[in-house]
């Protein structure tokens, strides 16, 4: 039993490292401008969000993991608002992750009047990454504030999956 | 045993807090234009939505599962509809834990992938929809359906296909809300019929399709799906009541139904 589950995580890693490795067009220098190679890069946000959800995709009552997810880049200080469509009577959980363990990553959740949502607010061992579960009360539009907070000089790129059960 | 026991709750439940207002604003003003709200939409997949449906009771999701012949022709935006609509009728046989029906899904991915020009980076995917249904695997099912519409979806910005990306995520929650509106139809609750209310969705849809050019909306099955998608806006809205009528749930079954056949047919 103990080696089937962890036989399930291992291969639950397995499948997110895959799918956090995106092949990306290298950049073209200026010596060889008709360079299309197609090299892989791993997005460090991503594999950081999946790497936290490992724990709730297993088990009896494991979450199912969507392939489609959200990033970008933030600057600490600064706000950002993602639209996500939600179903009552199915659980919901988003992570929320950035790949400097300094910075200070929030997350929250509002309905369609931009009211806040209550909400499960977990944050592991680490500040630069943030979780949320919800089990919405209506179907409908949600809207998910991102923050990052702390003194980083550098923009954070920032990864936002979920899943549903 | 107890002790270690004891102390995992403890550290769990100093790490899961309820939200206070302290962390974030209890409200916000979504007509703020400084608030920076992210662009992409990402699409509900149908089994999301049927999960949700299935804690109501036991749906007959096999009377959705349909066979329905593809024929392919020159006009990509068509084919990258038809290879939404397809992965969606996917997910619906997963639902339906219909065998024969996922294997052929697996095989039209294949056709509509190559098609497409993306067959290399489907196959694997394609190839694994069709083992893990012969042996009633479906979590790989449909977990390999999800990987197989994100994997298009991906390959297709990176040949700078960027309005055909727009058209399979739409073909796919056409192809999702057509057979929730039918089981509903046929079974139609209060509750059940809230899961269509979606209308902020579609027009993010919309928006999306209007914005494509004029030469990836070419074929009179375009101007139809303006004009469905017109319509399903102001009926995937409830009423007074918060509620989605059964006469509109007919409606939003007639018209995603007919859209649907259009494209197949076009």
């Amino acid at each position: 039993m103990r080696v089937d589950s962890r036989l399930a995580r291992r291969s639950v890693m397995i499948a997110l490292l895959v799918g956090a490795i995106y092949p990306a067009r290298a950049q073209n220098s200026s010596e060889d401008r008709s360079s299309d190679l197609i090299l892989p890069e791993v997005d460090e946000a991503k594999l950081t969000a999946q790497q936290t959800a490992m724990r709730q995709l297993v088990g009896e009552e494991r979450y199912v993991l969507r392939e489609s997810s959200w990033g970008g880049e933030i600057a600490s200080g600064k706000v950002k608002l993602v639209q996500a469509q939600l179903f009552k009577r199915n659980d919901y959980r988003f992570w929320l992750a950035v790949p400097d363990r300094r910075a200070i990553v929030s997350l929250s959740i509002y309905d369609g009047r931009g009211e806040q949502v209550e909400a499960q607010i977990e944050t592991g061992d680490s500040t630069n990454v943030s979780s949320l579960a919800i089990s919405p009360e209506q179907t409908g539009v949600y809207y998910l504030r991102i923050a990052l907070h702390g003194e980083l000089a550098l923009t954070q790129r920032w990864s936002l999956i979920y899943a549903y059960r | 045993m107890n002790a270690r026991l004891c102390f995992s709750s403890f550290v769990l439940v100093g790490l899961i807090s309820t939200v206070s207002a302290q962390q974030a604003p209890k409200h916000i003003d979504l007509s703020d234009a400084n608030l920076r709200v992210v662009e992409s939409t990402v699409i509900p997949i149908p089994l999301e939505i049927f999960a949700s449906l299935d804690k109501l009771g036991t749906q007959d999701w096999a009377k959705q599962v349909k066979a329905r012949e593809i024929k392919l022709d020159a006009n990509r935006s068509r084919t990258a509809m038809l290879f939404g609509l397809v992965v969606s009728d996917g997910f619906i046989a997963v639902q339906a834990q219909d065998k024969e029906a996922v294997r052929r899904v697996g095989r039209e991915v294949l056709r509509l992938s190559t098609s497409l020009g993306v067959v290399d980076s489907v196959e694997q995917h394609a190839n694994a929809i069709v083992s893990a249904a012969g042996v009633g695997n479906w979590s790989v099912c449909r977990k390999e359906l999800d990987k197989t519409r994100q994997t298009v979806l991906k390959k297709m910005s990176e040949i700078r296909d960027e309005e055909l990306v727009g058209l399979v995520s739409l073909g796919g929650w056409l192809g999702g809300t057509e057979a929730l509106a039918a089981v509903l139809k046929q079974n139609y609750s209060v509750e059940g019929s809230d899961l269509l209310n979606q209308p902020d969705l579609v027009k993010e849809l919309r928006k999306e399709f209007d914005s494509l050019s004029a030469r990836s909306k070419r074929g009179k099955v375009f101007a139809q799906i303006t004009r469905t998608l017109e319509h399903l806006e102001s009926l995937m809205r409830t009423d007074a009541r918060g509620v989605i009528s059964e006469g509109k749930v007919i409606e939003i079954s007639l018209s995603t139904n007919n859209l649907v056949a259009a494209i197949y047919e076009s």
